[in-house]
């Protein structure tokens, strides 16, 4: 593995008494693609809203890139250069493409010293974005309300493209996609990984785990059952650890 | 459907209370004599500028997925604060400033600062405490009105500082200058909203806070904003309130939030948040006071604008619905 990027350690998170998560300790790296998988209610969703800043944990402590971080807010997060794609969908559908795109980060020139939206510059980056993602939507100033399910994840996928930042998590990003965009998303988290940017994908398909991930991180009542790679696993061995059935050969448990 | 005749259906839909604001002024000028004068659209203008002002205030914090029903109250009291210290009879203290000019803009900013005041106590309950913007400004719109009561003691002030009534008499191209302050409050926080980034992010934070905050803009700080801003104006609007009748009386502006109310929905802002324009509240302004208009010169006993008033919220809302239904079918 190359150099940790984001370093989790003993991180827990109680709900009053329910403990969501007991101690979760994994690194990602620079570059790498992990597959955060786990049956519902595991605690995935939990740890991503810790790291992207949406929730506080409990105790515990965070490294990212060699140094004590916590993210108060998704602002700080962001700051940081962590960029989340959420599972329900983060887009504002009263507004158009172009302003979901650059959402908290217009772009602006000064007209009397007061910041006054570039609404000309903003579209030319946009249709460059979704031009080179292969992404087809009609009109870029159409309001998004009138998309389709898909051309809605498409933009929440090119967007995080686009920001890149240091770490990308995602939370179930292709449950809205066909199969073809499902591909090209896939190809997307490669291409963002080989530009040194670490990756987390919560996804519940086995098969789109071992098509992108380097590493497995199994997650099962709040703490880690397995932390594997991918190469030295199978899906079997992988579902047997999401169950609790922990097979021999299923690699380190940690 | 070719895209043209979809763009032109959409502009109409995005513009409809424009149209429907022609369309009322080209009707009353056909039918009622002595309608279709300068002097009477001017006089639209005019009555129109203290509801106006309120209903940009009002419509801020609808867009933003919110509410501010103290408005007018806020207004009551900021017209009550400037009548005791500037009317001369009454309960006012006659309060003289040397050079006299000084006592317009001591009297604005106390206006404007007594509205952003309540305005951020009100932003600050909703953000913070995290309750309901309906319960803390009903109750903001309730406790303002009787502090209105007790500072007045239910007495009236009289006769404004000349100087100060002079915004109500100069005019400006047939408008007095009051008219003119609502109609360039309309122009800048248009402009605002339509153009600078706090305006996109009021917008967006109305149609989806969640995705806004996880966005990494400071939610809680627009909204604050929005409301101190709402209060400011509806500060303003009292200031003009108490210019136009020259003094301020304890039940003064009562229905004007009603009145809001409907310029808003008119106008096209959507309750539910996320929708809606400041020029198209203007034209709900407008339309609600060129209906007045009609009334008074229809010789119509004017308990009936009531009844039409509510009618027009009725038949605003309703028509928000159906363009729902038109923009469903054109995606």
């Amino acid at each position: 593995m190359s150099e940790p990027l984001l370093v989790l350690d003993n991180v827990t998170k109680n709900y009053g008494a329910i403990e969501a998560l007991k101690g979760i300790s994994f690194s990602i790296g620079k570059g790498e693609v992990v597959a955060l998988l786990g049956d519902n209610g595991a605690g995935k969703s939990t740890l991503v809203k810790i790291i992207s800043g949406g929730l506080e944990p409990t105790s515990g402590r965070m490294l990212f890139e060699g140094k004590e971080f916590l993210a108060r807010s998704p602002a700080e997060a962001k700051a940081a250069g962590i960029e989340t794609v959420y599972q329900d969908l983060s887009l504002c559908t009263n507004v158009d493409v172009v302003a979901n795109f650059f959402m908290g980060r217009e772009i602006t020139r000064k007209v009397l010293g007061i910041p006054v939206l570039d609404e000309r510059a903003m579209e030319v980056v946009v249709g460059k974005a979704l031009a080179n993602a292969g992404t087809r939507i009609p009109s870029l100033r159409t309001n998004v309300e009138h998309l389709s399910g898909g051309q809605r994840q498409a933009i929440e996928l090119n967007r995080f493209v686009h920001w890149g930042g240091k770490l990308v998590l995602l939370d179930e990003p292709f449950a809205a996609l066909g199969v073809e965009q499902t591909r090209r998303g896939l190809d997307m988290i490669r291409q963002v990984a080989s530009q040194g940017i670490g990756v987390v994908i919560i996804t519940h398909i086995m098969q789109q785990a071992f098509q992108v991930a380097d590493r497995i991180v199994v997650i099962r009542q709040g703490v880690v059952a397995g932390d594997v790679a991918r190469n030295k696993t199978s899906p079997d061995a992988v579902i047997n650890m999401i169950t609790g059935e922990t097979l021999a050969g299923a690699g380190p448990t940690g | 459907m070719n895209p043209r005749t979809r763009h032109a259906l959409e502009f109409v839909l995005d513009n409809l209370v424009w149209f429907m604001l022609v369309f009322v002024l080209v009707v009353f000028s056909i039918f009622i004599p002595n309608y279709f004068q300068l002097g009477i659209f001017a006089n639209i203008i005019e009555a129109s500028s203290v509801l106006g002002v309120m209903s940009i205030g009002l419509a801020l914090v609808i867009i933003a997925g919110h509410m501010d029903l103290s408005v007018e109250s806020v207004a009551a009291l900021s017209a009550m604060v400037v009548g005791i210290l500037f009317c001369s009879s009454g309960i006012g203290l006659g309060i003289q400033l040397h050079p006299e000019w000084l006592m317009v803009p001591v009297s604005l900013l106390l206006a404007l600062a007594v509205g952003g005041l309540i305005g951020a106590f009100n932003g600050l309950l909703v953000v913070k405490v995290k309750m309901s913007a309906f319960i803390i400004t009903l109750a903001s719109y309730i406790w303002v009105r009787g502090l209105v009561l007790v500072i007045s003691g239910g007495r009236s002030a009289q006769d404004l500082a000349p100087s100060i009534r002079w915004f109500g008499i100069q005019r400006l191209i047939g408008l007095p200058l009051t008219a003119w302050i609502a109609i360039a409050c309309f122009v800048v926080f248009s402009l605002i909203m339509a153009k600078t980034p706090f305006g996109r992010h009021l917008v967006m934070i109305g149609g989806n806070e969640t995705a806004t905050f996880r966005a990494g803009i400071r939610v809680n700080r627009n909204l604050i904003i929005a409301f101190i801003l709402a209060g400011a104006i509806a500060g303003l609007a009292g200031w003009l309130l108490a210019i136009r009748t020259s003094g301020a009386t304890a039940n003064l502006g009562v229905g004007l939030l009603f009145n809001a109310f409907a310029a808003v929905v008119i106008g096209g802002v959507s309750l539910k948040g996320g929708v809606g324009t400041l020029p198209g509240v203007y034209a709900g302004v407008l339309l609600l006071s060129a209906i007045n208009t009609a009334i008074n010169l229809m010789g119509l006993p004017a308990n009936f604008t009531q009844v039409i008033h509510g009618l027009l919220v009725l038949a605003a809302v309703l028509l928000d619905a159906f363009k729902q239904t038109i923009r469903q079918r054109l995606a």
